[in-house]
């Protein structure tokens, strides 16, 4: 992918770019400010302690961050997500590789990968407790857990997709089997394997959290678990909160990366792909 | 000069498809800045048999061999263009023209200058950074012939070409490459199912039967050239109407025959050009 390329296609906007805008922001905006309004109606109405209402939890929120705690668990989390996600990432890719281009590598693994997409992940964080102790090596091995299997699902799905033609066409001219992953394989595989990627960073966000309620006490995780102890319902949502934009902020930070990577794909193509990354 | 003798080739059985005999003693020879069409009906192994002058597919049995040295594999004296264009769609224009020389390493200035006169030369002037998706079918495959010319081939080797193509656009491309092939002269080996094209741009036919497919016919077309700037006369004349009767005749027959011989057996399964 070059810069030439990318410039080529944004030469050619949608072509109501402006209204189209307008009309894709609206609907999440309003549905979002009624979300807000009807917790906050239907918590005061109903008035029990479990349920605090938005503001109350936005005013928890502000006293935990200026009591430094949400920043400093905030580090905590995000070096767990980053770093769980990163080794996910390139090992999922790397997996899903071997597996798309070898059958005998995909019918060996095969049975595996479906059985631990399937499976709780959750389940092993005991497992790595054992293992690890109270350390970070067991978070990040929750995280690991949670996010890698359905990276190599998409990735060996990603190879498959690869036209054959194109393949062939690179052999015609002569192309190394490196000149033909470089490419030819790589770049055409990449939509569908930040198609998994994508889903993955979701499922890296929970497995975060999840680890660090389940196994240490650091984290946002840690937070949680202490607030619920204390019965604190509006601290708990209020790190929900932050939760929610940390997992919206990574998922927002692959797409953006995979828009300046994929940028020729057809916006029709994008949208289909990103309907059936969603829903998996 | 393509030699091709005795080639054979079955694909082996496959699940409960019995085994099919796609190609069998195929002899043939094609001189050096020839043009040969070959014309069969769809399934008759046509695409088989440029795969193993490009040196994609291994065969049986028999031997190709392409100026007395023997094919195995892909060369560079050999180009192919494709029924469904295989341009890379994120890459540009001019670097899917330039992909060719990209994977023998010359150099970005070198390519890029190569890849914009063939731009040129096939009318695409003008679109050298657009992406394939933004263009037409027949721009695209003005995009594969270019990228094939862009290695300067000694062959070409053509796989239905203009077979996606609606009508007026295929007359269109069908009149460039005669005026492309009549300028350079490089040897072609041209696949198409359409009797007409057979016949406007070979200076030979080669009439191949379906299953196993074999050439039956080796038809000469005397038409004068350069055709590139007289399709209209061409087509119109008594030669090229005889020609085109004789071919269609044999067709004909094929495909009769084939029916005749298909009852009682499982129907003849139509396969993807
Ligand atoms: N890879 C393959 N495996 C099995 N059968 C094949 C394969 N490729 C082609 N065939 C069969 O060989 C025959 C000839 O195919 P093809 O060369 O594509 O015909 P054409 O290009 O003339 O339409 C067909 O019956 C087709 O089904
Ligand atoms: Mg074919």
């Amino acid at each position: 992918m070059n810069a030439t390329a990318v410039n080529a296609a944004r030469s050619h906007p949608p072509r109501f770019p402006a209204r189209r805008h307008l009309t894709n922001a609206a609907p999440p905006a309003i549905a979002l400010l009624a979300g807000i309004l009807a917790w906050e109606v239907v918590a005061r109405a109903w008035g029990v302690v479990f349920f605090p209402p938005f503001s109350a939890v936005v005013v928890r929120l502000a006293e935990l961050t200026a009591g430094g705690r949400i920043l400093s668990s905030l580090v905590g989390t995000l070096t767990n997500l980053v770093i769980g996600f990163t080794i996910a990432a390139v090992f999922g890719v790397g997996i899903g590789m071997l597996m798309g281009a070898y059958r005998k590598v995909e019918m060996a693994l095969d049975i595996y990968v479906y059985a631990m997409l399937t499976a709780p992940s959750l389940v092993f964080a005991p497992i790595f407790f054992a293992i690890f102790g109270l350390s970070r090596a067991s978070i990040l091995g929750v995280v690991i857990i949670y996010s890698i299997f359905i990276i190599i699902v998409n990735t060996v799905a990603a190879i498959r997709s690869v036209p054959i033609a194109l393949v062939e066409m690179g052999r015609s001219y002569c192309a190394s089997e490196r000149q033909l992953f470089m490419k030819i394989i790589l770049p055409a595989a990449l939509p569908l394997i930040f198609a998994g990627l994508r889903l993955g960073i979701g499922r890296a966000v929970k497995g975060t959290i999840n680890g660090e309620m389940f196994i240490t006490a650091v984290g946002l995780g840690a937070v949680v678990i202490s607030a619920g102890r204390r019965f604190d319902a509006a601290a708990v949502l209020a790190v929900l909160l932050v939760i929610i934009i940390i997992a919206l902020v990574a998922v927002k930070i692959v797409q953006i990366v995979d828009a300046r990577m994929t940028g020729w794909l057809p916006s029709t193509a994008r949208q289909q792909r990103t309907r059936r990354g969603g829903g998996a | 000069m393509i030699e091709i003798s005795g080639l054979a080739k079955t694909f082996p059985a496959k699940g409960k498809d019995e085994p099919v005999d796609a190609l069998k003693d195929v002899n043939l020879t094609i001189q050096d800045g020839e043009f040969l069409t070959i014309l069969g009906p769809s399934g008759c192994g046509k695409t088989t048999l440029l795969r193993m002058i490009a040196g994609l597919m291994d065969w049986d049995d028999g031997e190709i061999s392409v100026d007395g040295k023997p094919v195995r594999g892909p060369g560079p004296e050999r180009a192919m263009v494709f029924q469904s264009f295989a341009l890379l769609p994120w890459a540009t224009i001019r670097d899917n023209v330039a992909f060719g020389l990209e994977l023998r390493g010359v150099s970005k200035a070198k390519r890029n200058a190569r890849a914009d006169e063939l731009i040129d030369l096939v009318g695409l002037r003008g679109f050298e950074t657009r992406l394939p998706g933004q263009l037409s079918g027949g721009m695209q495959q003005r995009v594969g012939l270019a990228r094939a010319l862009a290695v300067d081939p000694q062959i070409l080797l053509m796989d239905e070409p203009f077979g996606a193509l609606d009508e007026q656009t295929r007359r269109l491309l069908q009149e460039e490459l005669l005026q492309i092939w009549e300028a350079t002269r490089k040897t072609v080996i041209f696949i198409t199912h359409s009797m007409e094209e057979a016949v406007l741009l070979g200076d030979r036919v080669a009439l191949m039967s379906p299953r196993p497919g074999r050439i039956v016919e080796l038809v000469p077309v005397p038409l004068p050239r350069p055709r590139a700037s007289a399709v209209d006369a061409i087509e119109g004349s008594a030669e090229f109407a005889k020609i085109t009767a004789s071919l269609w005749r044999q067709l004909r027959e094929m495909q009769l025959f084939r029916r005749h011989s298909a009852q009682g057996r499982h129907a003849p399964s139509e396969p993807a050009a």
